[in-house]
């Protein structure tokens, strides 16, 4: 069975604007969208450029829009996706490097802005510091997030507002102002309780529609703001 | 064990806590008011049904409220959406002021309305 994909191409070095190309592709039962791409890079084009790194839905390089939804290539099957014709194009809300690779690079910054690692003020235990089950249950759908930058491209605020953190960075403080082992809450409030930070969210929950980890990111920022309002009453 | 946080700040929590509050009395006052209008009695309106309403004290003071929390419900609503697309900090502070004072001169008309009406 063959199926048509019509792959967005950008080379800024050559292209004087972006367009599509077509790729017929024989698919079979298994075969991802990562599979069917790297097909066509090493048996029809070499010049097509994407991100792939674990092809194991864990490493968030190949997140990509696929017929109008953001997906992970590696985790699409071909026999999954309903039409035979495969519209593939870049995560929108980002700038076009090359093909189906965009920069990442303020994404990255948003998220080291709000301290994603543990702060410790209390000297080490002697071994580590532990957690409970039961605290880890707080953090547990939040550290699944896999960095793919999938809500971010399909956040309007995130649009509108580029200095906005974005709902990664915001999940990502939460993640870690609700762990029990971390004792850096305060500083990361404090950066998150900004114009541009937790109140440019309004709850439009694109972001959970695009996580390809299903992860409800917009409740652990409301949960954000309840640990903000919590602390003002 | 769930944890517990010390001070972060200045803050938009207690305006954005005041919004959900608003929320919640608006949700109230929308059912007690198609309730009455539509719902309770012959479902005919007339001013003189809607004068001899507005005249009772209770009346009043729910609509005073109605008009203080759909006010700032709806201009916050309005300013948090307009500060996602103006970024210069001259024509945020001139459209924050614009809403602050189109609110404050529609509170003092409303307001002085209300409590004057005589039916």
């Amino acid at each position: 069975m063959k199926k048509t994909l019509e792959i967005f191409r950008y080379n800024p070095e050559k292209d004087e604007k972006p367009y599509f190309k077509t790729y017929e592709v024989e698919v079979y039962e298994g075969m991802t969208l990562l599979d069917a791409l790297n097909h066509i890079r090493w048996e029809q084009d070499g010049t097509l450029t994407y991100r792939r790194s674990c092809r194991s839905a864990i490493c968030g390089s190949c997140a990509m829009k696929i017929n109008g939804k953001t997906y992970l290539a590696c985790k699409t099957q071909m026999m999954d996706i309903k039409s035979d014709h495969v519209k593939v194009e870049p995560l929108p809300g980002y700038e076009v490097i090359k093909d189906l690779v965009v920069d990442m690079d303020n994404f990255f910054d948003k998220l080291k802005r709000v301290k994603p690692y543990h702060i410790t003020h209390t000297p080490p235990p002697e071994k580590e510091r532990l957690q409970s089950p039961e605290d880890f249950h707080y953090i547990n759908e939040a550290a699944d997030c896999i960095l793919c930058g999938a809500c971010v491209s399909a956040c309007p605020s995130a649009w509108a507002d580029k200095e906005y953190l974005g709902p990664a960075a915001l999940l990502k403080a939460y993640k870690f102002c609700a762990d029990t082992r971390d004792e850096g809450a305060d500083e990361r409030l404090a950066i998150v309780n900004d114009r541009n930070g937790v109140w440019r969210c309004h709850y439009t929950a694109n972001c959970m529609d695009a996580c390809p980890k299903d992860i409800k990111i917009t409740d652990f920022i409301a949960r954000l703001r309840n640990m903000l309002v919590q602390d003002k009453l | 064990m769930k944890k517990t946080f010390r001070r972060s700040g200045n803050s938009g929590a207690l305006a954005w806590f005041f919004h959900r509050l608003t929320a919640i009395y608006l949700a109230v006052v929308l059912l007690i008011h198609f309730a009455v209008m539509h719902f309770i009695g012959d479902g005919t309106l007339t001013y003189d049904k809607v004068a001899a309403r507005l005249v009772s004290p209770g009346w009043k003071i729910l609509d005073i409220l109605f008009l203080y929390t759909g006010l700032y419900h709806g201009l916050y609503g309005l300013w948090n959406l307009l500060e996602d697309y103006i970024h210069n900090a001259f024509w945020r502070a001139f459209i924050y002021f614009i809403l602050a004072f189109g609110g404050f001169a529609l509170v003092t008309l409303g307001t002085i309305t209300i409590v004057n009406f005589r039916g």
